[in-house]
């Protein structure tokens, strides 16, 4: 399988690639929603939310996380990732921009695989962390 | 400790233990597209064949995320069956915790192989452990499952720890 990062090559501290999410959309988790079937009605439904006692709609957590796990299919090959955890800190609304982001912070070997970990989290335009999580990607 | 948490708690931990195995389906690529389309992910070995191919891959397969991030394989529940929050009340894999709002906490995911085109899945789900706590605003259920998704031949694709706010 193609691997796209060497492993003698990286070190603790290496950043991974950004991705950039700008003005997050309602019609964004509408998307999500048909493609995962997760209709729970707090991602969507205005009337709902303020029921709820909520301002407004905010995204699944796993849409975040999605977006979160491009920085890794775009820094080691989508078919390298052999571990992604993440832990929902906050929400995200409607207008935010999300970064997404991560370093690596050791290399170790597992089953004869030379692996490179690392952790990840995905901020709002406030600074605040949104998705927190950590990582493994096999290297060649 | 309230009332109906201390009940529903009790329910789950009963489940602890119990291994279900529940058939997933036959993965379709136009339902994994959407989905890498969904995440704005818009990387060929998703969607390319012969580019999956250059890279060492027998097929285009699904981003890593898609089984685990799939809360339904039916075609969908009728919105009648759904309850207060959304969730379908039929799902085999759905928790008993009647009359609570759940909210996922995370999910902590071990990638095995690829998920290509019409792979057989199978998912075997247990519920893991189940804690009763005092949050800052107010008491709840901190829920953990284990979903382990297999292939045809009993082959582990992906394994995923979620857990679960209840409140």
């Amino acid at each position: 399988m193609a691997a796209k990062i060497k492993y003698d090559a990286v070190k603790a501290g290496d950043a991974i690639p950004t991705v950039t999410i700008d003005h997050v959309s309602r019609p964004d988790f509408v998307r999500y929603a048909g493609a995962s079937g997760d209709f729970v009605p707090l991602h969507y439904d205005q009337t709902f939310v303020e029921a709820a006692g909520i301002p407004t709609v905010f995204a699944q957590g796993m849409w975040t996380a999605g977006c979160l796990s491009r920085c890794l299919t775009d820094y080691a090959g989508a078919g390298q990732v052999r571990r992604f955890k993440v832990r929902f800190a906050r929400q995200v609304w409607p207008g935010d921009t999300l970064t997404c982001r991560g370093k690596v912070t050791g290399k170790s070997e597992k089953h004869g695989e030379k692996l490179v970990e690392g952790e990840l989290e995905v901020v709002n335009q406030k600074g605040e962390t949104t998705v927190k999580g950590n990582f493994a990607v096999a290297a060649a | 400790m309230n009332v109906s948490l201390s009940i529903i708690c009790e329910r789950i931990k009963r489940e602890l233990g119990k291994s279900r195995r529940l058939p997933v389906g036959t993965i379709r690529r136009r339902e994994f597209e959407r989905f890498a389309i969904a995440a704005d992910d818009h990387n060929r070995l998703f969607f390319d064949d012969a580019f999956a191919r250059s890279h060492g891959y027998k097929s285009a397969f699904a981003p890593p995320l898609y089984l685990s991030s799939v809360m339904g394989w039916e075609a969908g529940p009728p919105q009648e069956s759904l309850r207060a929050d959304g969730t379908p009340s039929n799902d085999a894999t759905a928790l008993a915790i009647e009359g609570l709002r759940l909210m996922g906490g995370g999910q902590e995911l071990e990638f095995h192989r690829p998920v290509a085109d019409e792979t057989d899945v199978v998912m075997e789900f247990s519920v893991t452990n189940v804690e009763f706590k005092q949050g800052r605003s107010g008491e709840l259920l901190v829920i953990e499952v284990q979903k382990k998704y297999l292939d045809g031949e009993g082959r582990p694709l992906v394994t995923c720890r979620e857990n679960f706010i209840a409140r």
